[in-house]
C-alpha cells in the first residue's frame, strides 16, 4: 500500500544516506591519522601500513624529531594544555550560569543592551581584537619571570574565555529561559532567597546546559592556537604539534601519533557529556 | 490560621490592568474559591496574597497585620501550583522537607513533620521515590504536603485539580474540602470550573476581566447571580437568557407574556430575563419549538429555539420530544437583569 508512511521512510533513507556519504571524508581523514600514528610511515594506501608501536614510545619519551637530539616533556604540554582548557571551561561556566539565570529571569535597566551587544561581541572574530589583547598584556605583564609565566596562563584564561563568553551566557539563557517560574516561585514561597533558589533548584534543572556549555568552552580552551601562541609563554599541545609540521626534522607519523593523541579528550568528553546531555527531567510538572 | 482582608487591590502589568480595585475579606478558617474564566485575574490576585506579585495599588492585611510589603517567606503561606511544581532532582521526602531545611528545624523534628503530613495524605511509602515515579495524584499530593508541612496561615491553591483526570478529580474534590476544614486553615483556592467551586467553596468571589462581580456562599451565586456573567458562568447547563420588555408586572417576550413576581412589579422597560434549566416547567407561557433534544439517563436537556435564541431545559428523562415539537415554557424562578449594565435588578 502506498501511503505517507511509505514515502517518509524512503526519505529517511535518502537523508541517512546522504548524511553517510559526506561524513566519508572525515571518517577517512581520521581513521589514516590514527593508523599513521601506529605506522612506520604515513598511511596513503594499505601497503603503506607498516604496525608498530615505535612513534607512540618517542611521543612520551619526549622524542620528536627522528634524530632524537631534541626532546621535550610531552606530559607537561599535554598539562598545560589542560590547564588552558580547564580554566576557561571553568570561568566560563561560572560567568554564564550567573549572567545567563540574570538574563532570563530578572528585570534590570538595560537589560536588552546587555543582550544585543552579547550578540554584537559574539559576531566579532578573535584575531580581529588580538592586536588589543595583546597591548593590554603588554602594559600588565609584570617584570618577574616566574611571575610571567604565570601571569601568562592567567591571561590566555581570561582572554580565551571571554570570547566563549558571549554565546555561552546565550545558551545558558536559553536553557533558563524553559524552567518553569512555578518551580522558582515555589522555592520562594518555601522560603528560599533568590540565590538560593539559583543554586539549589534552577542549576539542577540546567545541568544539560552547563555540561553543554563547559563541554564547549573546554574544547575551545583545547583547540586554541592563536590565542596561545600570542599570549602564553609555555607550550600546548596545539602550539607543540604546529611547531613540529613546521621543523626540518619532523617525522609525519610520529606527529600523527601527538595528533592522535590531542584528539583523545574531545572524544572522551564528548562519549561522557553526550549521556548527560541527551538525559533530561521529565515529570514533577505538568501543564 | 488568618483572616485576609483584600483592599483596594489594582495590578498592572505595562499598560494592561491585571486587576481593577478588588476589595475582598476571607474569613479565619474559611474556604474561599476565586471563580473566573482564564485571563481574568484570579490567578494574579493569588499570587498577591502569596507575595509574589506586589499589587500597583492598594494593600493586603493578614489579620490586623499589614502584609503588602512582606517577601513571601515572612507571610508564612503554602501554595500549590497548577502543575504542582514539584522539583524533579529531589525526591519526595527531599521536596517536602526543602522548606523546614531553608528554616533550619532541627532534624528530629523534620522527620516528625514529614511523618505526620505524609500520613494524612497517605504518602508516607513514597518517600524515597522522585517525582517523574510518581502518578499524577500523587504528585499532587506531595505538592500539598510540601505546602503544608511548614504550617502555613493560608493554604493557597492554584487550579491543583486541573491536571487530574475527570473522575480522580471529584474524588480529590471531597478530599481537599474535608481536609480543609480538619485542618482549620484559611484557603483560597483558584479555579475556572465552576462546579469544583460550587462543590468546595464556603464562598466564591467571581472575577472577570480584573474586576470582581459578586462574593457570596454557592448557594447565593447560584440563585441570585447580581451580574449576567455570573449566571450565565454558573450552572451546567449556565443560566438561560432572553430579551424582553417589563411593564406593569407583566414580562413580554416576543408574543408571548408572562407575569412578574412581585419583586419585579415595579420594574419598567427593556430588561434580560434569566432562569435556571432546572426551574422551568413545560406547560404554560413562553413559546417556542424544540431545536434537539439530549438524554441525560434520569432526565434530559431540552434546548427550545424561542424568537432565535436558545433556551435549555432539563427535564424528566420519560417525556418524549420530536424536533419541531411547538412548546410552551414556564420559569418558576427569574432574575432580570438590566439591558445595558447587565447587572441585576
Amino acid at each position: 500500500m502506498r501511503d505517507i508512511e511509505t514515502k517518509s521512510r524512503k526519505s529517511e533513507l535518502l537523508i541517512i544516506l546522504t548524511i553517510v556519504i559526506a561524513s566519508v571524508p572525515m571518517i577517512l581523514a581520521f581513521s589514516l591519522l590514527v593508523l599513521s600514528s601506529f605506522s612506520e610511515e604515513m598511511v596513503t594506501n594499505l601497503k603503506s601500513f607498516r604496525p608498530t608501536l615505535e612513534n607512540w614510545i618517542n611521543l612520551f619519551q619526549g622524542k620528536m624529531a627522528i634524530t632524537g637530539s631534541i626532546r621535550v616533556n610531552i606530559f607537561e604540554i599535554t598539562l598545560n594544555t589542560l590547564i588552558v582548557a580547564l580554566g576557561v571551561a571553568g570561568l566560563v561556566t561560572i560567568v554564564s550560569t550567573l549572567a545567563g539565570y540574570a538574563l532570563s529571569r530578572m528585570d534590570f535597566r538595560g537589560r536588552k543592551h546587555v543582550m544585543i551587544a552579547l550578540l554584537v561581541l559574539h559576531a566579532f572574530p578573535g584575531v580581529a581584537l588580538i592586536v588589543g589583547v595583546y597591548l593590554l598584556y603588554k602594559l600588565t605583564l609584570p617584570q618577574d619571570p616566574d611571575l610571567m609565566r604565570f601571569y601568562s596562563f592567567f591571561y590566555v584564561i581570561l582572554a580565551r574565555g571571554a570570547l566563549e563568553i558571549p554565546m555561552s551566557v546565550w545558551l545558558m539563557k536559553g536553557f533558563f529561559d524553559a524552567i518553569p517560574w512555578e518551580f522558582e516561585w515555589s522555592g520562594i514561597i518555601d522560603g528560599a532567597s533568590r540565590i538560593t533558589v539559583w543554586r539549589k533548584i534552577m542549576l539542577p534543572l540546567v545541568k544539560p546546559g552547563i555540561l553543554a556549555v563547559a563541554l564547549f568552552a573546554f574544547i575551545a580552551g583545547w583547540q586554541d592556537i592563536i590565542y596561545v601562541r600570542t599570549f602564553l609563554i609555555d607550550q600546548t599541545l596545539a602550539t607543540f604539534i604546529e611547531s613540529n609540521i613546521e621543523s626540518e626534522f619532523s617525522h609525519m607519523p610520529l606527529i600523527a601519533a601527538a595528533g592522535t593523541l590531542y584528539l583523545l579528550p574531545t572524544i572522551v568528553f564528548f562519549l561522557i557529556a553526550q549521556r548527560i546531555l541527551l538525559q533530561g527531567y521529565s515529570g514533577g510538572l505538568k501543564g | 490560621m488568618v483572616r485576609i482582608r483584600l483592599e483596594n487591590i489594582t495590578k498592572e502589568f505595562g499598560d494592561f490592568k491585571a486587576l481593577d480595585g478588588i476589595d475582598l475579606e476571607i474569613e479565619e478558617g474559611e474556604f474561599m474559591a476565586l471563580l473566573g474564566p482564564s485571563g481574568s485575574g484570579k490567578s494574579t490576585l493569588l499570587y498577591i496574597i502569596a507575595g509574589i506579585y506586589k499589587p500597583t495599588k492598594g494593600r493586603i492585611y493578614f489579620d490586623d497585620g499589614d502584609v503588602t510589603d512582606l517577601p513571601p517567606k515572612d507571610r508564612n503561606v503554602g501554595l500549590v501550583f497548577q502543575n504542582w511544581a514539584l522539583y524533579p532532582h529531589m525526591s519526595v521526602f527531599e521536596n517536602i522537607t526543602f522548606p523546614l531545611e531553608l528554616r533550619k528545624v532541627a532534624k528530629g523534628e523534620i522527620r516528625r513533620k514529614v511523618a505526620e503530613v505524609t500520613e494524612m495524605l497517605k504518602i508516607e511509602n513514597l518517600l524515597d521515590r522522585y517525582p517523574w515515579q510518581l502518578s499524577g495524584g500523587q504528585q499532587q499530593r506531595v505538592a500539598i504536603a510540601r505546602a503544608l508541612v511548614k504550617e502555613p496561615d493560608v493554604l493557597l491553591l492554584d487550579e491543583p485539580l486541573s491536571n487530574l483526570d475527570a473522575l480522580l478529580r471529584i474524588e480529590v474534590r471531597a478530599e481537599l474540602k474535608r481536609l480543609q476544614k480538619k485542618l482549620g486553615i484559611t484557603a483560597v483556592y483558584v479555579t475556572h470550573d465552576q462546579a469544583e467551586a460550587l462543590a468546595m467553596a464556603d464562598r466564591i468571589a467571581v472575577i472577570k476581566d480584573g474586576r470582581l462581580l459578586q462574593v457570596g456562599t454557592p448557594e447565593e451565586i447560584y440563585e441570585r447571580p447580581r451580574h449576567k456573567f455570573v449566571g450565565g458562568f454558573i450552572g451546567n447547563p449556565p443560566m438561560n437568557f432572553l430579551n424582553g420588555f417589563a411593564d406593569r408586572g407583566i414580562l413580554r417576550i416576543g408574543k408571548s407574556t408572562i407575569p412578574l413576581p412581585k419583586e419585579y412589579e415595579s420594574v419598567r422597560g427593556e430588561v434580560i430575563v434569566g432562569f435556571r434549566p432546572h426551574d422551568v416547567e413545560i406547560g404554560e407561557g413562553i413559546e417556542g419549538e424544540v431545536y434537539s433534544v439530549e438524554h441525560l439517563g434520569r432526565e434530559q436537556i431540552v434546548t427550545v429555539s424561542v424568537e432565535g435564541e436558545m433556551v435549555k431545559v432539563i427535564v424528566p428523562g420519560d417525556r418524549r420530544f420530536e424536533f419541531g415539537d411547538k412548546v410552551r415554557l414556564k420559569p418558576k424562578k427569574i432574575v432580570l437583569f438590566d439591558k445595558k449594565t447587565e447587572t441585576a435588578i
